[in-house]
């Protein structure tokens, strides 16, 4: 077991070098002047001198990758070019806010996907239909999920749940800003409740994708495992088939599912970067567009490596874990 | 459930899967009509351009119209450009980009897996290597990193999609290989003393093919959509190019008042990956049961 976790955490290591030089890289090749966008294009030539030097272009390239690297550990990521602040003051806010979403619309995904997979595994009822919903939702670009979200929770229904921002008040003073938690830890039912609101649709949006894969993965390791001998026993002992099903199928279709999870942690990325722009979330995700929109590569070399960090992290995590269930991972 | 001589009967005049006739009528309706509309998504994405009245890239009445128009069947976006020439448009692009996408990761892959597979040794392991490192970076978020680099385009959102997708054919290929090169009749052709280019050719490559055209076609939904998700943050090409992502994320500002602007690109964008992604389950479903 310590050996497989040491090599795991080597590879980590490697994975997270390479995942540093090919940012840095891209950053080095991307088309436009970092310097240009910095200073404006009308600076005279003694400007854009002193912005190279500040922004420390004028060091040998090398160089610029260790300071680069060196930062990035200090959670250092330089300058934004476009609002010359420290990239990780910006962030610094945004991280929290992306985080608090990723969670509950990583909590949605395990509830859809396992009460899919419950339906969609008694034999029989609503198969094809069920297949037919799988593959719509599966289909779904996220945004149209939001979007529709939004027309039905907030439009046709009169405002039943909000449609933008995290909440109706604003953060505390020095809070942890993660609103849910601020408004528990400040003893606000109200406070509490609002932030829980306005996570509901994007959370969901941005879950469904991840949600039906899972089921679908759950699916097929449930109703393997209810054909199975011992599921058989299980009735033969006088087992109701829900009891079949959630304490022996659903368990044994867990350990597929929990590497899925991990993937799909990569793919919920991306849809939270699509759904904090439907709903004006001030997350990394909507930080991320902004800085696209403005070619300010630094800032979004920042957004890509933390969320790279964080993904390959949780999947050293998530091997781990399954090594330390389940003693075949170890050896393969 | 009963026993019903009817059924058995029904069951056993079924083609048996070494005709030819068997993978079609193996399908059931479903998968049947999945199929027919591949064919006539690719068909209105061809031709459909062509066909429309107007011009996708310049306005052609009112503004905001809403469906059901007259002249304007889905209405107009905020310029007053026609949305269902602009949809078809976008569909023709969208299609056309994930088509390229997915052949040319298919082709980059399947060169490197067969190599790997094929060569062994160093080579092997230096290959897997690299495509290990691949496979564990993020593949959105390097994706959209690269196509940020590059600029603002569909072509440059494509290259950052194809950077993340070749290692999966890569695998998938190397494994295929070995596999095949294990196979009683390529180790026969072996022992006859064919060898190198022409073991490849002849009998280690036409054993992969069905796996890689497979996996290919089951792509082509997923690579859909990425683009579109990259198109919708603003990484394809930006207005007035009739792509879907970009139009569904203009039309957000509008939504709430005008929500066929946005929803509908959307709606397209979730059709097209629908129809494709049904049918390769299809495709696998067949190819399981026909045993190809």
């Amino acid at each position: 077991m310590l050996v497989f976790v040491a090599k795991r955490l080597g590879s980590l290591v490697v994975v997270l070098f390479f995942l540093t030089l090919l940012v840095f890289t891209l950053g080095k090749v991307a088309d436009s002047d970092p310097v240009r966008t910095y200073v404006g294009v009308n600076a005279s030539a003694e400007a854009v001198e002193a912005a190279r030097e500040e922004l420390g272009l004028d060091n040998p390239i090398p160089v610029q990758f260790g300071s680069f690297v060196a930062g990035a550990v200090q959670g250092d990521f330089g300058i934004s070019l476009s609002s010359k602040r420290p990239i990780a003051d910006e962030l610094s806010t945004r991280l929290p806010a992306t985080l608090e979403l990723a969670g509950w619309a990583l909590a949605l995904t395990v509830v859809i996907g396992v009460s899919l997979a419950s339906l969609y595994s008694r034999p029989g009822r609503f198969g094809a239909f069920m297949r037919f919903v799988f593959f719509s939702a599966a289909s779904a670009p996220s945004f149209l999920i939001a979007m529709l979200s939004v027309l039905v929770f907030y439009k046709w229904l009169d405002g039943a749940l909000p449609a933008a921002g995290r909440s109706s008040y604003g953060p505390y003073e020095d809070a942890t800003g993660f609103y849910v938690l601020d408004g528990i830890l400040h003893g606000s039912p109200t406070y509490t409740w609002d932030a829980i609101q306005h996570l509901l649709l994007p959370a969901f949006a941005a879950a469904v994708g991840s949600g039906v894969a899972l089921a679908r993965v759950l699916a097929d390791g449930i109703s393997s495992s209810l054909g199975s001998p011992w599921a058989r026993t299980a009735r033969a002992l006088g087992e109701r088939e829900g009891t079949v099903l959630r304490r022996h199928a659903l368990r044994n279709a867990s350990s597929p599912a929990l590497s899925l999870l991990a993937v799909q942690a990569g793919f919920m990325v991306s849809s939270l970067v699509v759904v904090e722009q439907v709903f004006s979330w001030n997350g990394l995700g909507s930080y991320l567009s902004g800085a696209i929109g403005v070619g300010d590569f630094p800032a979004i070399a920042a957004v890509c490596l933390i969320l790279g960090a964080v993904y390959v992290i949780l999947n050293t995590l998530v091997d781990v874990a399954l090594a330390a269930v389940d003693p075949r991972v170890r050896l393969s | 459930m009963l026993y019903s001589p009817k059924r058995t009967l029904k069951r056993l005049e079924r083609p048996t899967p070494d005709r030819p006739d068997g993978a079609w009528s193996a399908l059931g309706v479903g998968e049947k009509l999945s199929l027919v509309a591949v064919a006539v998504t690719v068909l209105v994405a061809l031709v459909g351009p062509a066909l429309m009245p107007y011009s996708a890239i310049i306005p052609s009445g009112e503004q905001l119209l809403p469906p059901l128009s007259p002249g304007h069947v889905l209405g107009t976006d905020v310029l007053g450009m026609d949305m269902a020439t602009r949809l078809v448009a976008g569909m023709q692009r969208s299609l056309f980009a994930a088509v390229v996408v997915t052949l040319i990761s298919a082709a980059i892959g399947t060169l490197i897996g067969v190599v790997a597979g094929f060569k062994g040794g160093w080579l092997d392991s230096a290959l897997m290597r690299f495509t290990d490192l691949f496979l564990a970076f993020p593949a959105m978020i390097i994706a959209m990193a690269i196509a940020a680099a590059i600029g603002q385009s569909l072509g440059s959102a494509m290259v950052g999609i194809i950077v993340v997708w070749w290692p999966l054919y890569a695998r998938l290929v190397r494994g295929e290989v070995r596999r095949a090169a294990a196979l009683p009749h390529v180790q026969a052709a072996r022992v006859a003393g064919v060898g190198g280019w022409k073991l490849l050719w002849r009998h280690v490559v036409p054993a992969v093919t069905p796996t890689v055209v497979v996996t290919a076609s089951l792509d082509i939904g997923a690579v859909v959509m990425t683009l579109a998700a990259l198109s919708f943050i603003g990484l394809g090409t930006p207005a007035p190019a009739p792509e879907l992502g970009r139009m569904a994320s203009d039309g957000m500002k509008y939504f709430l008042n005008a929500w066929w602007v946005a929803v509908l690109p959307s709606l397209a964008i979730g059709l097209l990956a629908f129809v494709f992604n049904y049918a390769g389950d299809a495709l696998r479903v067949m190819l399981r049961r026909t045993g190809v």
